[in-house]
């Protein structure tokens, strides 16, 4: 092993934890992406490293991009951490925020290998997608028998979302802050956090997807669909 | 028998079915409860809720249906307004109405939450939580606009009409009647009611488009269930509306030959446009069942195909998930859309541990390590050499003394000195035996000298001796010598000590040496052995 080509590797992995970009297209990581890809030693090294470390790595067109793997300690985020994060205070806050996040992929993906090619997102779009996603729970909600309401069914996110005003206020104030007390306050905190990761980007309440979003949705779920499906089924 | 089976039946099984069709007269019940006598000192105590809980949705019911357009909160407001100048005479400041008006729309809508109600379902012997709500809201171009829901719309439908299967066949059915008995405007305000049944099924069939596209499963049983209790009635229902037709054109044509209903004329002209109205939104309404059935299709075969795809497919991952009804399974999916997190976060339990921490002044003051080990610690090698030495003293001083007294002494003499002055098992010490060895280094002591000189390590420890005062002044200027060939007065050459034979030897001091000239002879150098 080469001193030199150590040392490139280490680069790649040291950019990727930051969650900065290494790719063909960007000035500072070009040459480390050449490298990554035209010298064998180098991608030995920077998978190695990963692997080791726990974290996923993806390349999408000519970038390489990162995320913490599953279970992972010192990359990972906690509950806590993630509620930091986002803004919200409960766990199951969270997770809606969780469903939110997956029904902004449902807008632009119907599955991983069929883009919808829809070029943004706003708010409102998310809050008639959360709405359909959850009508069929919510049609059960007209009726339900008390204390069966468990803390991780999705009845208690549905009880959330439809006791969520639209709004704070009567709705004449539009620039609503993103907040926990109502629904586009969900979403917009929710946006924020994608913005902040870098995943999206905004524009007069327009949510476009980087190619971060692209490359992490269509790669990962394609990737690990299997371990997903072992997840579904209870299989953890 | 069967007769108490058919009671219990309808008593425990049928309640749950009950209790689930009465749920859209609670809220209505609940705000007529609303009394205005605790608001504002009851300065509005004359208002009636229940009243304007009709009219509120009689208005929703003209904007949203009739007029196919969503409320705002001023259109809301507006009606309010009109209201309260035209049935309750109020007339109030700007501010006052507006803080009124708000007051009502917050009772209306529960305060953005659903009215509930608990009841006990017998069957499952659990209890239920009932949800119903009246006005719903949602986004649209950047505002917040208002509808009715459709337990709002069933419930006011149910207030004047019995409720069937198909409220359109029914008003059709009134509407006929109407006609023969030529109250056409009557007969107008059933076509109004029968074009807001047909925009409540138009509006229902979206919510199940709308739920097809999330959840195929679901929205397939919706889908079905609005074709068993409104699509099969279509044809009936344009049949009748056909007839109405027929007969109100034939009013139509009465009334202009005949001037029969010169006063109705105006009502069966108003009556045949609602109709016509009503007619092309049924229109309407068939073929976008039409449509709906084919989207229907469409989706599941598209459903069913991306089954057979190696691909991750998102609704059905989501419909799987909520299916298992696990939230915690949804993190999984989110690992993506994090960076590694790099930046740690300040641990809650550090607080309590910077709040249990203690001042400095009622910290305890750090204690010096005391050493651990003896100053006046002795070494194996040193406790032996003061054992060495005490036990040299002792014999040296039991030696000088016993020359001193006697001026002739043999070893054989001088260890029973010994033996009497210290025990015999003193012939056992291993040091007397060393002390022996030493001693004879030299044949001639001189003490003075030693003091000053010392050669060997007894002469040394001769030396502490006298720095430590054991010899008195005249041991120290004392000389003797050691003679170790036999002379006349010893027993033998050589003594028995414990089974061991030991060469005798003679301690003389320099008076008793004076004549032994043969002595010096034999060892000249003074370094005898």
């Amino acid at each position: 092993m080469e001193d030199k080509n150590l040392s490139k590797a280490l680069e790649i992995v040291s950019r990727l934890l930051k969650g900065e970009e290494v790719g063909r297209d960007d000035k500072g990581s070009a040459g480390l992406y050449d490298e990554y890809v035209n010298n064998g030693e180098v991608y030995d090294i920077t998978m190695e490293i990963c692997r080791k470390l726990n974290l996923l790595v993806f390349e999408h067109e000519n970038s390489l991009y990162a995320c913490a793997g599953e279970n992972n300690r010192v990359f990972g985020y906690t509950n806590d951490e993630m509620k930091k994060e986002i803004g919200v205070r409960l766990n199951r806050e969270l997770f809606l925020c969780y469903f939110i996040i997956y029904n902004i992929i449902t807008r632009f993906y119907n599955d991983t290998g069929s883009y919808t090619f829809t070029e943004y997102i706003k708010a409102e779009d998310v809050i008639h997608a959360v709405d359909g996603s959850l009508s069929s729970v919510m049609r059960g909600l007209s009726v339900v028998a008390l204390n069966e309401v468990e803390e991780h069914s999705f009845k208690t996110i549905a009880l959330i979302w439809e006791d969520l005003p639209m709004m704070s206020g009567n709705g004449e104030d539009v620039a609503v802050r993103a907040a926990r007390g109502s629904k586009l306050g969900f979403v917009k905190m929710t946006f924020n956090f994608l913005v902040k990761q870098e995943l999206m980007v905004e524009h007069e309440g327009r949510y476009y997807p980087k190619k971060r979003f692209r490359g992490m949705v269509e790669h990962y779920f394609e990737d690990y669909k299997g371990r997903l499906y072992e997840i579904m089924k209870g299989e953890a | 028998m069967s007769e108490e089976y058919t009671l219990v039946r309808d008593i425990v099984y049928e309640h749950n079915e009950r209790m689930h069709n009465i749920k859209k007269y609670y809220p209505f019940f609940k705000l007529a409860e609303t009394s205005f006598s605790q608001y504002k000192e009851g300065r509005y105590a004359g208002l009636d809720m229940g009243y304007i809980v009709m009219g509120v949705i009689r208005f929703f019911i003209e904007e949203n249906n009739f007029r196919e357009k969503m409320v705002t909160y001023p259109a809301y407001a507006g009606f309010i307004h009109e209201v309260l100048v035209r049935d309750f005479e109020l007339i109030l400041p700007e501010e006052e109405e507006a803080e009124l008006t708000s007051y009502i729309f917050d009772k209306l809508r529960n305060d953005g939450k659903p009215f509930c109600y608990e009841y006990f379902d017998p069957a499952e012997k659990k209890k239920k939580n009932v949800r119903v709500r009246l006005i719903h809201n949602k986004l649209e171009n950047d505002r917040i606009v208002y509808y009715l829901t459709g337990d709002a719309i069933e419930f006011y439908l149910d207030t004047k009409e019995i409720k069937e299967e198909s409220n359109i066949t029914i008003a059709q059915i009134l509407l006929e009647k109407m006609i023969s008995n030529k109250n056409f405007k009557g007969g107008t305000e059933v076509v109004s009611r029968i074009n807001s049944e047909v925009a409540r099924l138009i509006s229902k069939k979206n919510e199940i488009l709308n739920l097809l596209g999330y959840d195929v499963f679901e929205g397939t049983k919706a889908y079905e269930e609005f074709v068993k209790n409104g699509m099969k009635w279509f044809e009936e229902e344009q049949k009748l509306f056909l007839r109405n037709k027929q007969l109100i054109n034939r009013a139509l044509r009465a009334g202009e030959q005949d001037n029969r209903y010169f006063e109705a004329m105006d009502d069966i002209y108003h009556l045949e446009v609602q109709l016509n109205h009503a007619m092309k939104k049924h229109g309407e309404l068939l073929s976008a069942c039409m449509e709906l059935q084919k989207q229907t299709d469409e989706i599941i075969t598209g459903t069913k195909l991306n089954r057979l795809k190696r691909s991750f497919d998102f609704r059905k991952g989501l419909a799987d998930i909520m299916a298992g009804d696990n939230t915690e399974l949804l993190e999984a999916f989110m690992l993506p859309f994090r960076k590694p997190a790099i930046h740690k976060l300040f641990a809650l339990t550090m607080i309590d541990n910077l709040l249990s921490c203690r001042q400095e002044d009622s910290e305890p003051a750090e204690k010096s390590r005391q050493p651990d080990y003896k100053e006046d610690f002795k070494y194996a090698d040193e406790l032996e050499e003061e054992r060495i030495y005490e036990n040299y003293s002792l014999f040296f001083k039991v030696l000088l003394s016993a020359i001193r007294d006697r001026e002739h002494l043999t070893l054989g003499e001088w260890n029973q000195i010994l033996i009497e002055s210290c025990g015999p098992s003193i012939l056992k010490n291993a040091d007397y035996y060393s002390f022996l060895v030493h001693l004879c280094q030299k044949y001639y002591y001189n003490l003075n000298q030693i003091k000053d000189q010392p050669e060997t390590f007894l002469d040394e420890i001769i030396q502490k001796m006298t720095e430590e005062g054991l010899l008195t002044t005249g041991d120290c200027r004392f000389s003797f010598y050691i003679q170790f060939e036999g002379a006349e007065a010893w027993e033998s050459d050589f003594i028995d000590i414990y089974g061991n034979e030991v060469k005798n030897i003679e301690f003389l001091t320099d008076g008793a040496a004076v004549g032994s000239n043969t002595r010096n002879e034999r060892n000249g150098d003074g370094n005898g052995r």
